[in-house]
């Protein structure tokens, strides 16, 4: 009756997805009758409900707050909930778990690793006069909140840490993430732990692993350009093990 | 390997595929590096061996590596100076011009020194 | 496995700085040489014109510049590759010592060349 735009309708999708059980790995293909609008997670839930129960992937908000359900999708780290089945515009969608993390099964990754790098940073105010019987505010600048701002949005998915050549090739290495979220605090005015966190960013799994492929700009869904945070971090930490060094002369 | 992966760019950005080729082409300069130090020994053995070593590496056939050893030489100048200028913290808002701009300076300098070396080798 | 890592890595942010000064400065001067050596006289590379080159004081400095960098950016080039790996992790010592013997080397080798002409 009406005049339906076809775009709208939606049609048949195949997923293609890479699983694994635990001692081998396959593809399975399933087909997802995807709407406007709806996105790969959705589509993931729907094969789960109708397919295959044991079809397993992480997810928790459904909207881009978590960072829980980021896999490879048609060979780019994306956020499942945030990406659109029908703006993917293939008929046939491929789904892989991340790259550079262990599997554990089908889309779920272990993060152990990749939260433990995030805490060896110390990704948190440190202050010499912590009092928290009398807690004092602590003045900032708008200007200084701006500086660090955009690195504080970050939501630990691992997309940038999934496709860094150097996190690739040694598992020990710090990865994008982790370093953005130590300059971050390291340039908060309100900061005096630059010292402590060095120690870790100065290191053989730091700075010094950083060849600026970009990479993890280029993926992450926040966009908050960790490769710039690594760049100006290793500046940073060439300048205070110079003077350090100096020091100790 | 695992050391593969440095070369997996299927889906990846040509940020990604720049550092690939980097890593490649600074291996190749090492290997010649060492083949262009061992080389000049032959100046220690005297005029005639030397000019005979010229006399076979500086010829029409040779003129294919020699170009595309040059091509390997300023794709990993060019690429490198663009690395040092980000490195430095510097121009990253603009690293995707910068990028772009990278590529044509190569092509461009690739094609003028082996239009140059052709002239020096063939002569025209 | 962070305690040890601190104190003796000066190297490294030298390692890095140098990596990108070299950089620059090879940048220059292969341009240069490669000019010289292709671009300019027909004849450049003929026995007594090296010969000459070498002997030529203001030569003599730049190749022994060139000669310093090149060796530094290359093989320590090759050591970042190398400490990017596994392998590298587990042997970061031997691969420091066994670069800096080969700079050394590549270096002392080519001043040797140098002040026999
Ligand atoms: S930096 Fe970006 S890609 Fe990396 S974990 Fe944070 S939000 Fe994800
Ligand atoms: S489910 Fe939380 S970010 Fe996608």
């Amino acid at each position: 009756m009406e005049n339906k735009d076809k775009s709208n309708m939606g049609r048949d999708v195949i997923f293609r997805i890479k699983r694994f059980d635990g001692e081998k790995s396959y593809w399975s293909d399933f087909v997802v009758p995807a709407q406007k609008g709806m996105t790969v997670l959705e589509g993931l839930y729907y094969i789960k409900g109708t397919y295959d129960g044991s079809l397993s992937f992480r997810a928790s908000c459904r909207m881009g707050i978590c960072g829980s359900c980021a896999m490879k999708i048609n060979d780019k780290p994306r956020l499942a909930c945030e990406t659109q089945i029908l703006q993917l515009n293939s008929s046939k969608i491929k789904i892989e778990p991340l790259d550079n993390f262990r599997v554990l099964k089908d889309l779920i990754t272990d993060f152990e690793g990749f939260f433990a790098k995030h805490e060896a940073v110390k990704p948190y105010l440190i202050r010499k006069d912590d009092n928290y019987a009398e807690p004092v505010e602590l003045i900032q600048k708008p200007e200084e909140l701006h500086a660090y701002y955009d690195f504080t949005l970050c939501i630990k998915c691992g997309a940038c840490f999934s496709v860094c050549p150097a996190a690739a090739t040694r598992d020990d290495y710090l990865g994008p993430a982790a370093m953005a979220a130590a300059y971050r605090f390291n340039i908060d005015t309100r900061d005096e732990g630059r010292d402590e966190r060095m120690f870790m960013v100065c290191s053989d799994v730091g700075v010094w692993r950083c060849h600026f492929a970009a990479e993890c700009s280029e993926v992450c869904p926040k966009n908050i350009e960790p490769a710039k945070a690594i760049q100006k971090l290793r500046f940073q930490a060439a300048v205070h093990m110079i003077k350090k060094a100096l020091k100790r002369w | 390997m695992d050391l593969l992966k440095w070369f997996e760019v299927r889906g990846k950005s040509l940020f990604y595929i720049s550092y690939s080729l980097h890593r490649i082409t600074g291996l190749i300069l090492v290997l010649y590096l060492v083949m262009h130090l061992s080389y000049l020994t032959s100046l220690r053995f005297g005029e005639e061996i030397y000019e005979s070593f010229i006399a076979t590496t500086v010829t029409p056939t040779f003129l294919i590596f020699d170009i595309l050893l040059v091509l390997v030489g300023v794709y990993h100048g060019v690429n490198g100076l663009r690395l040092i200028l980000h490195e430095f913290g510097l121009a990253y808002d603009v690293r995707r011009p910068i990028l772009y701009l990278s590529y044509f300076l190569v092509l461009v300098l690739w094609l003028y020194a082996s239009y140059k070396l052709y002239v020096f080798i063939v002569g025209v | 496995m962070a305690e040890e890592l601190h104190t003796r890595k000066v190297l490294e942010p030298l390692g890095w700085i140098l990596q990108l000064l070299t950089g620059l400065l090879l940048a220059i001067l292969i341009t240069f040489h490669f000019f010289e050596t292709h671009l300019i006289a027909h004849d450049a590379l003929a026995f007594e014109n090296v010969i000459a080159r070498l002997t030529d004081p203001a030569h003599k400095v730049m190749y022994g510049l060139l000669l310093a960098s090149v060796s530094f950016h290359a093989f320590n080039g090759l050591r970042a590759i190398l400490l990017d790996t596994e392998f590298g992790a587990r042997n970061t010592k031997a691969i420091n010592i066994l670069i800096v013997l080969v700079i050394l080397g590549a270096f002392i080798y080519g001043l040797g060349l140098l002040f026999t002409f």
